[in-house]
């Protein structure tokens, strides 16, 4: 693929999904951006141990899985981010004492990860049927030596990058959700890696209402 | 009317996200033209004050004069009043049975709550046995619980069954095209050949035939009706009569 | 969570069915389901769906120390993980599945390792110091029967798939070549066993091959024949309990062989398009095996994304931005070695030790007192005897 810069605009990488592809989860689905592929299911709402149950809404577990070796306290943090991203969009109300279970496997990283779990999880969450006040999406924005912003970075540009953030914008205002950041950049620079972020947001969620049109043209 | 129903109208049939929002902009002018209308949100929509936010991606569909919902496509059931469902005895505990429904919860299912039972006269319901059985409670704060009776007293259908036959899960929405009256696909399966169909709106579907081969056909039909439209059902239904004659 | 329990009108029919010598998907008794395998971007990494179970494999290599009593072979590791979403029986914590997760590991390792599938000698780089260690990760995503054949088929394939990086050595000094700099090497495979599972019922009297879910739930008794296309027998399991005659295992053995040449043709084929398909450059990987006909599926090409009024925009935020709230305040220094930041109850910590303190003055004249520490942390240990007192004040 190729990648535009400096003034013209940055690219989102050939994004693609699929939803419904395993038989077991309630709603499963997998997003793949460039080479970078996440594998997402959902269980809920479905039971959950006494130790764990809240009495007026359902408990959230999130896992995602590396490829090779154990998961580490890296991928523990990126569950925190997936997690209260889809606690803010899920209606959990609906269903106390029940537990949804949502599982990410990465199939391969070519970079922008974090964005890519994040847009299959609302997918997956979507094909569950679960009930949601608004929907996500995840964009990652790197800032590399030229201080030139890119979006959706692959993983050679993410090691060269000065500064690398992962947004997730929802569908209703287009407001952040949730934002992890690493490496030095202003304030300003902050600001139009939102812009950016929310610029690109609104063509996966085009994309969403696409999938979801498709999935249904079938006159059953 | 058609200040409400015309904010609807442009997105019928067309598929919404949730987060989508319809707004009625009541206007502050008295006017005796204007009545006061009610719009009965079916599942998938929920209300917000002014306000019907869409909660579960789907298509919008409509029934006169006044019904709104969202057709979509789940593998997982959520207990509702009223419906009747297949449920797998799970335990017998002192005077009531767990059923497992498939939902979030267990629910249960006293055993006087059959026909003709009483403290004497104990149902004969073993652990992983059939029930069709009718939800009496089901809300989001309560155990779901079951009955196999009528408000009359009357099993109708309902109780212990399925000593042959086989018992598979489906989506929610072929089931619910499966009860609808004068449903095509039964109509189609018909003619193959006669079977026996108990239908739970859980998604679960208990078929029996004369032989097991044409009860795993059967089954296999109904598997396949998913994501077919009604002229590939029909083609397919055509083969499989003429491979069996 | 807990998996949906096994109706007693199941598994009547399911063992009537089975008698008369019928499955629920129309299978015969020695038949597979659909085996699909397809590899990813980078090498080793394969997915493979038999039926509607589906799992991934991804090889990957280190250098490290040998083992001191094999000095001059590679280490080879296997782990299979059995994934959350698979089924929902299989929990984080793992405690229910564990037995079924050792079962498959240990069948696994028994397949691969024993066997000596992989040349391990080819694999050491400099003998007694550096050998490079072989690891295999499986992830099982959908449990929809016989785990361990899927788990085999995708292990072998992605290490027959799998290139490692070139090394070159002079005397003592290694170079590892990174993929751009020299083609990675293929590892040295001898053979490829397979794992073929027979579920029995009826205390042994009929045979099925490649069980799914309900099967195995009804089934006595499995038999895992692990085989290669030389139809030289890897490795035998057999459990369940069930009593097994001679010529019913030797029968089981003959059917493996010709599933084994049957499966490894596939593998095979599968390696050589990849193979095609990256000598050609064209695309490769999991997004191109996105089926496009499905309505479930969707795929879009690269967009650019806007980025005209972003100036604009971002500086007009900052602009209408609130100020920050004033910068903090600097540390209050409330006596020697004791400071507090930001606004809280007054901290009597430094006021109360004073006395204790003297005793130590004389070993901290030589330290730089560190001022303007948080004492937040240290405040758990207040209470305690005078030796930990002094770790205390050497923090702050």
């Amino acid at each position: 693929f190729v990648e535009e810069r400096s003034g013209v605009g940055s690219v989102l990488r050939e994004y693609g999904s699929e939803q419904n592809l395993l038989s077991k989860p309630d709603g499963s689905a997998s997003f793949i951006q460039g080479d970078t592929s996440v594998l997402a299911g959902v269980y809920g709402p479905a039971e959950v141990k006494v130790s764990k149950e809240i009495y007026d809404r359902a408990t959230l577990e999130v896992v995602i899985q590396p490829k090779v070796g154990m998961a580490s306290v890296r991928e523990r943090a990126r569950e925190q981010c997936v997690r209260e991203t889809c606690e803010a969009a899920l209606l959990s109300t609906l269903h106390p004492r029940s537990s949804f279970t949502l599982v990410l496997q990465e199939v391969h990283d070519d970079g922008s990860l974090l964005s890519c779990c994040l847009n299959a999880a609302c997918m997956a969450l979507m094909d569950a049927g679960l009930p949601m006040g608004r929907l996500f999406c995840g964009v990652t924005c790197a800032i590399d030596a030229e201080s030139q912003i890119i979006t959706d970075p692959t993983a050679q540009q993410e090691k060269e990058s000065r500064a690398l953030m992962t947004f997730a914008i929802d569908s209703k205002d287009c407001s952040v959700m949730m934002s992890l950041t690493k490496g030095s950049f202003s304030v300003k620079e902050l600001q139009q890696c939102i812009a950016v972020s929310q610029k690109a947001s609104e063509r996966i969620f085009q994309f969403y209402r696409d999938s979801v049109q498709r999935r249904y043209s079938k006159i059953l | 009317m058609d200040a409400v129903h015309s904010c609807f109208k442009d997105k019928l049939g067309q598929a919404v996200l949730p987060g989508d929002v319809f707004s009625f902009a009541v206007s502050a002018v008295e006017d005796s033209a204007v009545r006061a209308e009610k719009v009965i949100c079916g599942p998938g929509l929920r209300r917000n004050g002014d306000e019907i936010l869409v909660c579960k991606s789907g298509i919008l569909r409509h029934k006169a004069p006044n019904l709104y919902w969202i057709d979509s496509q789940q593998k997982r059931y959520v207990p509702v009043k009223g419906e009747s469902v297949i449920g797998i005895v799970t335990a017998k505990s002192g005077d009531i049975f767990k059923v497992d429904v498939g939902s979030s919860e267990q629910a249960s299912l006293s055993y006087l709550a059959f026909e003709g039972a009483t403290k004497r006269n104990r149902p004969n319901v073993q652990v992983g046995d059939l029930v069709y059985s009718q939800f009496i409670i089901a809300n989001k704060d309560m155990e779901p619980e079951l009955v196999c009776i009528d408000s009359c007293g009357r099993a109708n259908g309902m109780g212990v069954f399925g000593a042959d036959g086989l018992l598979f899960k489906v989506s929610l929405g072929l089931v619910r095209r499966l009860l609808v009256p004068q449903s095509e696909i039964v109509k189609d399966l018909e003619k193959i050949f006669p079977f026996e169909m108990v239908v739970g709106m859980n998604g679960r579907v208990w078929v029996k035939a004369k032989t097991v081969q044409q009860t795993l056909i059967v089954a296999n039909l109904l598997d396949s009706c998913e994501n077919m439209t009604a002229q590939q059902r029909q083609t397919l239904f055509k083969r499989v009569a003429e491979g069996s004659l | 969570m807990r998996e949906t329990p096994l109706s007693n009108c199941e598994r009547l029919f399911l063992l009537k069915a089975i008698e008369e010598k019928k499955r629920l998907d129309g299978r015969q008794a020695y038949d597979y389901r659909n085996i699909k395998i397809t590899f990813g971007t980078d090498y080793g990494c394969c997915t493979v769906c038999l039926g509607k179970t589906r799992v991934l494999a991804q090889v990957s290599c280190e250098l490290v120390p040998p083992k001191d009593s094999r000095p001059t072979e590679g280490i080879m590791f296997f782990n299979l993980e059995l994934s959350s979403m698979a089924s929902p029986g299989f929990q984080p914590s793992r405690k229910q599945s564990s037995e079924l997760l050792v079962t498959l590991n240990r069948q696994l390792e028994r397949c691969l390792r024993n066997s000596k599938c992989i040349d391990t000698e080819s694999l050491c780089v400099v003998s007694g110091e550096k050998v490079w260690q072989i690891r295999v990760d499986v992830h099982v995503l959908n449990h929809d029967g016989n785990l361990m054949d899927a788990a085999s088929i995708a292990a072998i394939s992605a290490l027959c798939h799998f290139r490692r990086p070139d090394v070159a050595i002079q005397g003592r000094d290694i170079t590892v070549f990174s993929p751009e700099e020299r083609d990675p090497v293929p590892l040295s495979i001898y053979h490829m066993p397979i794992c073929v599972s027979f579920a029995f019922f009826q205390q042994g009297t009929y045979l099925l091959v490649d069980p799914c879910e309900k099967e195995e739930l009804v089934m006595d008794g499995l038999l895992v024949i692990a085989m290669n296309k030389h139809r030289e027998i890897c490795s035998v399991q057999s459990s369940g309990g069930i009593m097994l005659l001679k010529d019913q295992v030797i029968r089981c053995s003959k059917i493996a062989s010709v599933k084994v040449s049957e499966i490894t043709e596939l593998i095979n084929k599968a390696l050589e398009n990849d193979r095609q398909v990256r000598k050609e450059g064209g695309k490769f990987g999991f997004a191109e095996s996105i089926p496009k006909e499905r309505i479930t599926a969707l795929k879009r090409e690269q967009a650019p994304v806007e980025m005209k009024d972003i100036e604009e925009t971002a500086d007009e935020i900052v602009r209408e931005a609130e100020a920050p709230s004033e910068a903090v305040h600097s540390p209050v220094i409330v006596a020697t070695g004791t400071g507090q930041v930001g606004e809280g109850l007054q901290n009597t910590w430094g006021l109360e030790e004073e006395d204790a303190e003297e005793e130590f003055q004389g070993g901290m004249d030589g330290k730089e007192k560190k001022k303007g520490t948080v004492c937040v942390c240290v405040c758990v240990c207040v209470g305690c005897a005078g030796f930990t007192h002094e770790t205390i004040v050497q923090l702050v």
